[in-house]
């Protein structure tokens, strides 16, 4: 009984077949199940790869060398002591890099669940860093465990209302969360650069310097494997791993997560089903901010201690909140994805910069590289039609004779 | 109107998978003559029409367009022929004037560039003129009403010179005054020579502006006659025929206590057009009552007021005795309402989410499903794998994604779940919309059994069979009210009758 | 599916979202701004009665680009003199205000607001043709690098900014084939375009200028106009070329987009594309052309970063940092029409340009400026004040039939 009032006007085509974003992921999902990712990773190196060669580099040599950068050659346990100490070194950094990811990474795949994107990540980590910095610098004389807990606690609750922000005013008047996002993050941005700025109130104590004080050790995280004063990997690692397990159990595990999953896939079945559609729309904002709002404070109170008003503008493009929706696209929003997705990016950014001692290719281009396979990536995953495609010919060269086309389906 | 043809189209058959939507189906319109295409929902009336307009293509048959045979593979070549088709939905845009929208596409230039805005305004201006249209050119469509709106998807085809117009159901979404202004209008067509093809089940307004009606019923053409000596009577019999129905095998009823009771129930659609206007009924334990109409009278509106998904203008519902006033879903679901939806992919099932987390969308907050927040998936998955087995939910098991099920069982699960809950009241909308025939029965069966258990059962269906063969009590619904009540025997005629307005009696 | 258009049921009353109410709004808040800076509040800075200037005059734009010209338009009056009459209160208490309230201050206004008008424009075209454009940072991006890299090897910023224009219309071409063809989340794919441009500008700046430009390129010339008098002169006397460009820009688009056929088609594509298609209108050309035009335009904006007379013939790594986001911003508070986007990009560089000002003696008031922006348009997405609309089917993948 389709009511012909209802559509009086048609609505303009819904795209496809399916309805929002999460049940096109999920779509593609059960067709294309870890093809796709892995698909796009190799169609994204390889085209990285041609923009190296074309430049007169050696493709291999050079991504091996990124590899070794990244530390993950110390894996297979290199030959001499100093190889090993290097690599240990280069592998601690990677995975100092891909907590962040982690962090970010679950914000954007918690926030797609519920069928909305949140592309304001970096404003939530922003939001993390500052507030992480406040307590971790403000509170010095706390015992640690407490002091610790105050300022990621502190910092988790700010990115949530941050991110809660676009959440509400999303169920409220329907604003689209993805303009909203954007917004908070520069606001979020020039805000830290004035807080931490000249004659802000977190600047430190030398004028003229933008910078913030250091974080009280009181307030540092224990350091687990490497050196602390030389940026080990410290506790905040297995934070993310935790959360990653939390993420896990409330997804798949919790009638929170039910409800987030119903309304990412189809919001009129979860309230026909009994769930308040609004509620959730905020609550999935607000954890997912929560996320990247604790991912900030790890950073903070695990190795940077204190941050500048430059380094909040130098992150401003291609910062660790946008690299979030690569890693969490790319892992299809699930856990382990995410982590695996973490652990590609944060190799390929420190393998490409710090890390990298190589005669084949210079740091400052293949960090560059890396960016130009963050964008492919994206740019893969989000038409996932055409990867499909591409594995489906190459399934279609090797049986022949080919199959019969699919019949036309009768036109609505 | 002259007896010569403008369009024929012989042996036109269209098939879908699983239904046979025309079946060497034989249609002809003469020049300048209104033409009306009269059957029940689903009897193929929009599919033929579809056809002419490069929509689908034929399996079988052919179309002569002024003696010539013609393939239309898209929209845009029936255009070219000539022919002009209304949908039911506008193709309009809304923030967009009545002249913009009409010329879009062919739109007349000054200076070699820029758009002639008074040109398209003055020849909107002039056609409204012609065709009597009473439409202002420079106004915004959104701003105009429903009729007028008509009227320019009207312009839009005589724009591009159409002299064959398709009209689907045209009158659905008019007031009965924005009707007959739109008879008036159809007259005037007629006369400047245009031809006409008024899609349309309702009796009433085929006899008043139709020149000839033919009849389809189940993907056939049953007969082509001039209005003179039509009647609704013979109309109303070729177009419901004289089918066996599906009976099923019931006890008699055993009612009991009121458990479903709504008084002087009044609700609006999305655009706040009223369309449920003082309902009042009662369901009772141990009975099935069905509410008959023809679409869009006010049935979604009212199970969307039962069922929380939509608050009432005003008025009571009582579910077990219970007072529900804007109640939220979860409240009704908590007075026991169950309820299996008219569209069961939007509403009643997460498409994405297993059996298992389907079979839980209502209960999933509450032990054993979970507790304290913490969702237990095993035992989800075993109470769907009860349900499946007893419900004979075919083709995957409790981790399948429910939109892997065919649509038969799709409706299953729901009905499993639904009646799972053991609910006092049962709603079922168009329970076997697009089903098949095993799927048809099993539910048809579930539902008097449930019956018997002693829930109260209110079935709201298109299908005259599906509400003859279950309901002990047939409510018809016209225009947002009860317009009949019958228990016992009555005439599926009789019913008909009154789905469309027609009040008189026919013997049974 | 991501749209702008796509909304929520709206529990707001109507009342506060007519466009009526913030006009009057914005009118009170003009004549607040004069009020803050005489006694018995005295603002000393000019920092109070200016900023919320602006927001009148925001609300001012934002009131007549939504049906109410007269009233709109009358608040960024109320909103001007308050700012003016804020600053004259002001003039006696402090000496800086000459420094920062000058004619250079309606130069830079404009100077600044340049790049913004380009983006805003370029914006609306893919939008109002029903194509998410969110990587106009990145197509910006990559007319700065390509400007300067063409300026450089042509010898002409002629040659810098045709290769620029062509950069960013590639890379609009690559999106649009996955927006349009492939039907992929547009706003996926417009974050990829933002990955992309600075990866490969990145790469090529350091492989071709390892990674610093001598500046010693051809850049776009100044406009000299004489005989102003001493103010005009030294606010519009000496603009760039690229920015009179952006005026005319303003102009050609409302008369394309809204006086041509074609216009008529963009937005009938934007809107209602089933529409368009059922009326022969091919909407997938439409919005390839669309997309591929948004390139080429929002990276003149580039192209001006670079080779006008802020960057003078330097480029430096992202060096657009936010810019087309905020010709983003301008877009949407200018609700998708040309007038509203060049009133919201001239206030937007209006806020850089007094940031860039007050930077001097005020650096935390420079930074208020600079959030202005985003506050703005946070605020009016919200939709408290007034309606956003965004074209129908902006961000809705069309499948042809």
């Amino acid at each position: 009984m389709s009511d012909p009032e209802k559509n009086l006007i048609q609505p303009p085509e819904q795209a496809a077949s399916t309805g929002t974003l999460a049940a096109r992921l999920s779509l593609s999902q059960r067709a294309g199940g870890v093809v796709v990712p892995v698909l796009t990773v190799v169609l994204a190196f390889l085209i990285g790869g041609l923009v190296v060669l074309a430049t007169g580099h050696n493709p291999l040599l050079a991504y091996r060398d990124i590899f070794n950068g990244a530390g993950l050659n110390w894996i297979f346990h290199p030959t001499t002591d100093t190889q090993g100490s290097v690599a240990a070194y280069n592998l601690t950094q990677t995975l100092l890099q891909s907590t962040t990811l982690i962090f970010t990474g679950l914000a954007v795949a918690f926030a797609f669940r519920c069928g909305m994107f949140n592309i304001g990540g970096e404003g939530q980590y922003i939001v993390g860093l500052v507030v992480a910095n406040w307590i971790g610098v403000s509170f010095a004389g706390m015992s640690t465990l407490p002091h610790v807990l105050l300022a990621i606690v502190g910092a988790t609750l700010a990115g949530a209302a941050w991110a809660g922000i676009a959440g509400v005013l999303k169920a409220t008047t329907g604003a689209h969360e993805v303009i909203s996002t954007i917004m908070l993050n520069w606001i979020a941005i020039y805000t830290a650069v004035w807080l931490f700025g000249d004659g802000g109130p977190l600047q430190g104590s030398q004028p003229t310097v933008p910078v913030s004080k250091d974080v009280a050790s009181s307030a540092q995280l224990p350091v687990i494997w490497g050196t602390k004063g030389f940026q080990g990997l410290d506790i905040g690692f297995l934070l993310a791993i935790g959360a990653l397990v939390v993420f896990w159990a409330v997804i798949n595990r919790t009638t929170l997560g039910y409800e987030v999953r119903a309304v990412g896939f189809n919001p009129d079945a979860a309230a026909y089903g009994g769930i308040n559609v609004k509620k959730n729309l905020i609550r999935a904002m607000a954890i997912s901010g929560a996320f990247a709002g604790m991912g900030g404070a790890v950073d903070m109170l695990g190795y940077l201690y204190h941050y500048g008003s430059l380094d909040v503008q130098n992150s401003a493009a291609g910062g660790v909140g946008f690299i979030g929706i690569a890693v969490a696209l790319l892992g299809r929003n699930t856990a382990v994805g995410v982590f695996l997705g973490s652990v590609l990016f944060g190799g390929l950014i420190y393998g490409t910069t710090q890390g990298l001692s190589s005669n084949v290719i210079q740091p400052e281009l293949a960090s560059n590289v890396t960016l130009i396979i963050q964008g492919l990536v994206v740019l893969f995953i989000g038409a996932d039609i055409l990867i499909l495609y591409v594995w489906n010919s190459r399934k279609r060269l090797r049986r022949q004779p080919p199959t019969p086309p699919a019949p036309a389906k009768a036109a609505a | 109107m002259s007896d010569e043809l403008v369009l024929e189209m012989r042996g036109i058959r269209k098939e879908f998978p699983g239904v046979v939507a025309n079946d060497d189906v034989t249609f002809d319109v003469r020049r300048g003559e209104v033409h009306a295409l009269l059957g029940e929902n689903g009897a193929g009336k929009s599919t033929l029409m579809n056809i002419l307009y490069g929509l689908y293509r034929p399996d079988a048959g052919e179309i002569l367009l002024n003696g010539k045979r013609v393939v239309f593979s898209s929209a845009s070549d029936a255009i070219d022929a000539g022919i002009g088709m209304v949908h039911q939905h506008f193709m309009l845009i809304p923030v967009m004037t009545v002249a913009e929208n009409v010329v879009l596409g062919t739109e007349p230039v000054k200076d070699g560039v820029l758009l002639d805005e008074a040109a398209a305004e003055k020849r909107v201006a002039d056609m409204a003129k012609t065709f009597n249209f009473a439409v202002e050119p420079g106004a915004l469509v959104e701003d105009i009403g429903v009729g007028q709106q008509q009227r320019v998807e009207i312009m839009k085809a005589l724009y591009r010179n159409a002299d064959l117009l398709i009209l689907d159901e045209p009158t659905a979404v008019l007031t009965p005054q924005e009707a007959s202004d739109l008879f008036e209008i159809l007259r005037t067509l007629r006369r400047e020579g245009i031809s006409i093809v008024f899609i349309s089940h309702k009796l009433k307004e085929v006899l008043e502006i139709a020149d000839r009606i033919t009849v389809l019923r189940r993907g056939k053409t049953i007969e082509t006659v001039p209005r003179e000596g039509a009647t609704e009577e013979t109309l109303a019999r070729a177009m419901v025929g004289r089918e066996v129905l599906l009976r099923v095998e019931k006890k008699p009823a055993e009612v009991g206590d009121v458990l479903l009771e709504v008084e002087d129930l009044w609700a609006s659609d999305d655009r706040g057009v009223q369309k449920v206007r003082g309902m009042s009924f009662q369901v009772r334990a141990g009975e099935i009552v069905g509410i008959a109409g023809v679409d869009g009278n006010g049935q979604t509106e009212l199970i969307d007021a039962l069922t929380g998904l939509r608050h009432a203008d005003r008025g009571v519902v009582r579910v077990g005795g219970r007072e529900l006033h804007h109640a939220s879903p979860r409240h009704v679901l908590d007075a026991g309402l169950g309820h299996i939806p008219e569209d069961r992919q939007r509403f009643g099932l997460v498409l994405e989410f297993s059996l298992a987390e389907n079979v839980a969308l209502h209960d999933y907050s509450t032990p054993p499903d979970s507790k304290w927040g913490w969702l237990f998936p095993k035992r989800l998955v075993e109470r769907a794998r009860g349900l499946i087995q007893e419900f004979d939910v075919r083709g995957g098991g409790p981790l399948t994604p429910a939109g892997a099920l065919s649509g038969g069982n799709q409706q299953k699960l729901v009905a499993a779940r639904e009646i799972s809950r053991d609910p006092k009241a049962l709603i079922a909308a168009q329970p076997t919309r697009g089903l098949d025939v095993g799927a048809i029965e099993y539910l048809h069966r579930r539902l008097v059994s449930e019956r018997d258990e002693g829930r109260a059962i209110l079935l709201v269906s298109l299908e005259l069979d599906e509400i003859f063969s279950l309901s002990d009590r047939i409510l018809v619904i016209y225009e947002g009210q009860i317009v009949g009540e019958h228990t016992g025997d009555v005439s599926e005629e009789q019913i008909g009758f009154e789905m469309v307005g027609v009040q008189k009696k026919v013997p049974a | 599916m991501t749209t702008w258009g796509g909304r929520l049921e709206n529990p707001v009353s109507e009342r506060l979202r007519d466009p009526a109410t913030t006009g009057y709004v914005a009118l009170a808040l003009g004549a607040f701004a004069a009020f803050l800076a005489i006694p018995p509040i005295e603002a000393r800075s000019p920092t109070w009665p200016v900023a919320v200037g602006i927001v009148a005059i925001a609300l001012g734009i934002w009131t007549a680009t939504r049906g109410r010209r007269r009233l709109g338009w009358g608040a960024v009056v109320a909103g001007l003199l308050g700012i003016g009459l804020g600053v004259l209160a002001t003039h006696s208490g402090t000496g800086n205000l000459e420094t920062v309230f000058d004619a250079t201050l309606i130069d830079q206004t404009f100077g600044l607001a340049t790049p913004l008008v380009f983006g805003a424009i370029a914006g609306m075209f893919a939008e109002r043709s029903g194509v998410i454009n969110i990587g106009l940072e990145g197509m910006m991006l990559m007319g700065a690098f390509f400007g300067v890299y063409g300026a450089d090897k042509g010898g002409t910023w002629v040659v810098g900014l045709l290769i620029g224009m062509a950069s960013g219309g590639l890379l609009a071409l690559v999106y649009a084939f996955f927006a349009i063809h492939l039907r992929a989340d547009q706003i996926v794919g417009g974050t990829a375009v933002n990955f992309l441009a600075v990866g490969i500008t990145g790469y090529f700046f350091q492989l071709v200028y390892n990674g610093q430009v001598s500046g010693n390129v051809s850049t776009v010339p100044n406009l000299h106009i004489a005989g102003l008098g001493h103010f005009l002169e030294g606010s519009i006397g000496n603009l760039s070329l690229l920015t009179w460009a952006s005026f005319a820009l303003v102009i050609l688009a409302y008369v394309v987009l809204f006086k041509t056929p074609i216009g008529l088609r963009i937005r009938a594509c934007g809107e209602h594309p089933r529409a368009a298609d059922t009326v022969g209108i091919n909407v997938y050309a439409i919005r390839y052309g669309c997309v591929v035009l948004s390139g080429l335009l929002v990276a003149i904006g580039g192209v001006y970063l670079s080779l006008g007379p802020q960057g003078n013939g330097t480029f430096i790594f992202d060096m657009t940092s936010g810019k087309g986001f905020i010709a983003l911003a301008a877009m949407i508070f200018g609700n998708w029409r040309p007038a509203g986007a060049f009133g919201a990009a001239v206030l937007f560089g209006f806020s850089s340009a007094l940031a860039l000002k007050l930077q001097v003696y005020n650096p935390q008031a420079s930074t208020l400026f600079q959030i202005l922006p985003y506050a703005l348009t946070l605020v009016a997405v919200a939709g408290v004040i007034g309606r956003t609309v965004a074209p129908a089917a902006d961000g809705k993948p069309y499948a042809k039939q």
